[in-house]
C-alpha cells in the first residue's frame, strides 16, 4: 500500500512539475502565433483559451 | 382629334409597360442566384488539390486550410481508428469473458503453504504502480480523444463534455512524463529476467498453466509475462516518442510527420490498452495469488513453486527461501 501511495504522490508530484515547467519556458498561443498588428482579445474568454 | 391623342397615348404607355416586363424578366432570373458561377471547394480541390491562401500571422503554415494527405488522415481518425480501437478493446473484453466462464479462476493447486517468499521489493512495485496509474489515466483519457465525441458527448451534453475534455488532456499530457520515467525505469529494472530463453518455448508448449492445469517450470518471468515486458518496453516507448512528437508540434517533424506519429501513436496505443486488459485481467481475477505479488510484494511459496519452480530453486540456492519453521522470506534480488 506504501509503494502504490507512494507511486501516486511521485507521479502527481513530476506531473505538476512538468506543468509548471513548460509554462514557464512556452509561450501561450496568443503570443506564440500572433504579431504585434494581430491584436487578441482576453485570452480566457475567446476561443485561444487561458494564458 | 383628341380622341385620336388619347389612343396614342395609351398605345404608347402599353408598349412601355411590356417592353419593361420584358427587361425584368432576365434580371429577375440572374437575382436567383448570384455566386452560381463561383469557384466551389470541390473545384479547388479537383483544380489544385489543396485549400491554401495567405494569412498575416507569422507562421506561414497555417494558411493551408486543406490539403490531400490531411483529408487521409482525417478519413483514418474518424473511421479508421475507431474500428481498430472498438475490435482490438471490446475484443479482447469478449475473450476474456468467455475464457474466464470456461477455465475459471487458476487455483492455487497445491493450497497455501503459509509460508511466503518475497517476489518484488518496494521499489519493484512503486515503479509498477507508477507506470500502471498513470497508464490508466493517459488510457482513459486517450480514448476520451477518440471515442468521446460520438460515445460520451451525446450522454452528458457539450458543455460537461468541453469541461471533462480539457482536463483530461492535461492530464495526458502532464501525466505522459511519469509514466515515461516508469517505462524507462521498468526497462532497466527487469531487462536482465526477460531475455527470452529456451524455457520459454517449452513453457509456451505446454500452455503456460493458463491452457489445462499443467504448470511448466519458469525463472522470475515466464513467457507470458515477458511478452508483457517487451510489449511495455517498445510499446510504451513507441507512444512516448510519437506523443512527444505531437506535444512539442514542428520541433521534430512536420505535418505530414506528426500525422503519421499520430496514427502509429494512436493503433499502438489501442492494442497497448487491450493488451493491459489481459495483463490485469491475470493479476487479478484470472489467478489466485498472483496480485499478492504486486500487492503486497510477497507470494506463497506454494504459488510460487507452481508458477516459477526454477526461480524458486535459484532463490533456494541464495538462501531466500524461507525453512518449514519461518513464515517469511528473505528480500529475493
Amino acid at each position: 500500500m506504501k509503494a502504490f501511495l507512494a507511486a501516486l504522490l511521485f507521479a502527481a508530484i513530476a506531473a505538476v512539475g512538468v506543468s509548471v515547467l513548460l509554462n514557464a519556458i512556452q509561450e501561450p498561443s496568443s503570443a506564440a502565433f500572433t504579431t504585434g498588428g494581430a491584436r487578441v482579445g482576453d485570452p480566457g474568454h475567446n476561443l485561444i483559451g487561458p494564458s | 382629334m383628341a380622341s385620336f391623342g388619347r389612343f396614342i397615348r395609351l398605345a404608347v404607355g402599353a408598349c412601355v409597360f411590356l417592353l419593361v416586363i420584358a427587361a425584368s424578366a432576365p434580371c429577375n432570373a440572374q437575382q436567383v442566384n448570384p455566386t452560381a458561377s463561383s469557384v466551389k471547394e470541390q473545384q479547388l480541390l479537383q483544380e489544385l488539390n489543396r485549400i491554401q491562401g495567405r494569412v498575416s500571422i507569422p507562421d506561414q503554415r497555417s494558411g493551408v486550410l486543406e490539403q490531400p494527405a490531411g483529408r487521409d488522415w482525417r478519413e483514418f481518425r474518424n473511421v479508421t481508428l475507431r474500428w481498430i480501437g472498438g475490435i482490438a478493446i471490446l475484443g479482447i473484453i469478449a475473450v476474456l469473458v468467455i475464457f474466464y466462464l470456461i477455465r475459471g479462476m487458476v487455483r492455487l493447486e497445491s493450497g497455501r503453504s503459509g509460508r511466503t517468499i518475497v517476489r518484488f521489493t518496494a521499489f519493484e512495485r512503486f515503479v509498477h504502480w507508477m507506470t500502471a496509474t498513470c497508464f490508466i489515466v493517459l488510457a482513459i483519457s486517450g480514448l476520451n480523444i477518440t471515442f468521446g465525441r460520438p460515445l460520451l458527448l451525446p450522454l452528458i451534453g457539450f458543455e460537461a463534455f468541453s469541461e471533462w475534455s480539457q482536463w483530461a488532456k492535461y492530464a495526458h499530457n502532464y501525466l505522459s512524463f511519469p509514466f515515461t520515467i516508469g517505462v524507462v525505469l521498468i526497462f532497466l529494472m527487469w531487462i536482465a529476467g526477460n531475455i527470452p530463453n529456451k524455457v520459454d518455448v517449452e513453457w509456451l508448449k505446454r500452455g503456460g498453466g493458463i491452457v489445462g492445469h499443467d504448470h511448466p517450470p519458469a525463472f522470475r518471468f515466464n513467457a507470458g509475462q515477458k511478452a508483457i515486458y517487451w510489449i511495455v518496453v517498445l510499446g510504451g516507448g513507441a507512444v512516448a516518442v510519437t506523443g512527444y512528437e505531437l506535444m512539442f508540434p514542428f520541433y521534430l517533424s512536420g505535418i505530414e510527420g506528426m500525422q503519421l506519429a499520430q496514427v502509429v501513436h494512436a493503433v499502438v496505443s489501442v492494442l497497448f490498452i487491450a493488451v493491459m486488459l489481459a495483463h490485469i485481467y491475470i493479476g487479478t481475477i484470472g489467478m489466485e495469488g498472483a496480485f499478492e505479488a504486486m500487492g503486497a510484494g510477497e507470494v506463497d511459496l506454494n504459488w510460487a513453486r507452481e508458477h516459477h519452480s526454477l526461480w524458486v530453486e535459484e532463490e533456494q540456492a541464495k538462501g531466500h527461501v524461507p525453512s518449514a519453521g519461518t513464515r517469511r522470506a528473505m528480500p529475493a534480488q
